[in-house]
């Protein structure tokens, strides 16, 4: 399967948006490079699975799950908040564009096409947020199992 | 031990996390562990975004109660970090005050990127969303310029009002008026790529992020406060680009 030019492009933009929210919330070191790497490859799922299944809400549901794992992993793994992976990985799904053609149908009065927009807008921006839930809490259970069984051993 | 002391440095602690970008939760697990750290038998702490509330009752049954007012955010994860770092190695090694309050004073040092990197970086920003929505190459650049006139601006409306809807309000507006001006003098060709762009250096990331963190974590009031800032600033971006648009005549 051929991925078109547009999409590439859009994914080597999606580093670097990630990159550069990183660099705004102040981060520094090798966290940034990594942060990118979040938000490229989230992206990328978010469109691979434009392909098979073409539906936003799944995609950004997924595309969310995936960047909120690997960002819990991330902090794990480098004993650091999550919250330094999880918010510049999360930037390119936040529907600046919703808001924007939202807000302009409102203004030139086409109410038809601006209702249509703001459910979608609010749609994706759920999605997202379920997404990130659904994620959080698979990884809250599996940590929470490991911790049980640690606790087992030690006492065992 | 000097109770009260200890209590104002882990409350300065928990005050910096939140300011500089924690959720709730971390605040109020830090608080409690560096407090239970040091002997307290029962610490309660509430958090919520503008304020934190601790009541801490010692070994000898003495209680000591503290709150902080939080008035403004400087989202700062590098910082955060860092006092993530420094609340871990209070509790692991219960080091004297004199320690704590060295040790604070290093994690303030924790400097931005300077004011030249932070333009180069409001450019970034801007041009790479205007690329990542479909922008081509003049819009990058016209968008990365106007991503650094925003930085100009918000320095300058931050000086006389530090409102967050003011300088929403401002912002966008400006960035409106010169996305329209430049593209009909025909510097670019999408005013709606380079607006997007710049919108994304106006939008509330983080404050979404920790809202639906928050949530999760059963901080519902302070979800729901981030949640609600972030629909009012959302807001009012778009009245600052309608006032742009219907001044300019229209979107092009």
């Amino acid at each position: 399967m051929m991925m078109d030019m547009h999409d590439v492009i859009q994914i080597i933009a999606a580093y670097f948006t990630s990159v550069s929210f990183a660099l705004l919330y102040n981060i520094r070191g090798n966290a940034v490079n990594l942060a990118g790497i979040g938000g490229m490859v989230s992206w990328a799922l978010y469109l691979g699975i434009g392909y098979f299944y073409p539906n936003e809400i799944v995609q950004y549901f997924f595309a969310a799950a995936l960047v909120t794992w690997y960002s819990e992993f991330m902090a794990r793994k480098l004993k650091m908040p999550a919250v330094v992976f999880l918010s510049p990985g999360i930037i390119p799904f936040v529907p600046g564009r919703g808001l924007y053609y939202t807000m302009s149908y409102a203004l030139n009065g086409e109410m038809t096409l601006f209702s249509e927009m703001g459910i979608e807008t609010v749609t994706i921006a759920v999605s997202i947020a379920a997404g990130i839930m659904a994620a959080a809490a698979i990884y809250r259970i599996v940590r929470g199992i490991e911790r049980f069984n640690k606790r087992k051993k030690r006492t065992a | 031990m000097r109770t009260k002391e200890l209590i104002t440095f882990v409350l300065d602690i928990g005050e910096q996390m939140l300011i500089s970008g924690a959720e709730v939760n971390r605040v109020e697990d830090s608080i409690t562990r560096m407090c239970s750290a040091y002997g307290a038998k029962r610490v309660n702490v509430l958090t919520i975004t503008s304020s934190i509330l601790v009541t801490v009752k010692m070994d000898d049954g003495e209680m000591y109660t503290q709150t902080r007012r939080i008035r403004s955010y400087l989202t700062n994860l590098n910082k955060l970090d860092k006092l993530n770092d420094l609340s871990r190695y209070i509790c692991d090694h219960k080091p004297d005050l004199e320690e704590i309050e060295r040790r604070i004073e290093i994690v303030d040092e924790v400097g931005t990127y300077s004011p030249k990197q932070q333009y180069g970086i409001y450019a970034l920003v801007a041009s790479s969303f205007t690329v990542f929505f479909g922008g081509d190459v003049s819009d990058a650049i016209v968008s990365a310029l106007i991503g650094m006139l925003l930085k100009l601006m918000m320095g300058f409306i931050r000086k006389i009002d530090k409102n967050t809807v003011i300088t929403n309000v401002f912002c966008s507006f400006i960035v409106g008026l010169v996305t329209i001006l430049s593209v009909s003098l025909g510097f670019g060709t999408n005013v709606d790529h380079i607006i997007i762009g710049n919108i994304m250096l106006l939008i509330p990331g983080l404050a979404l992020t920790n809202a639906i963190k928050d949530i999760i974590s059963g901080d519902t009031i302070s979800g729901l406060l981030r949640l609600n800032e972030a629909f009012v600033i959302a807001v009012s971006i778009a009245s600052g680009f309608s006032l742009a648009t219907l001044l300019m005549g229209g979107l092009v």
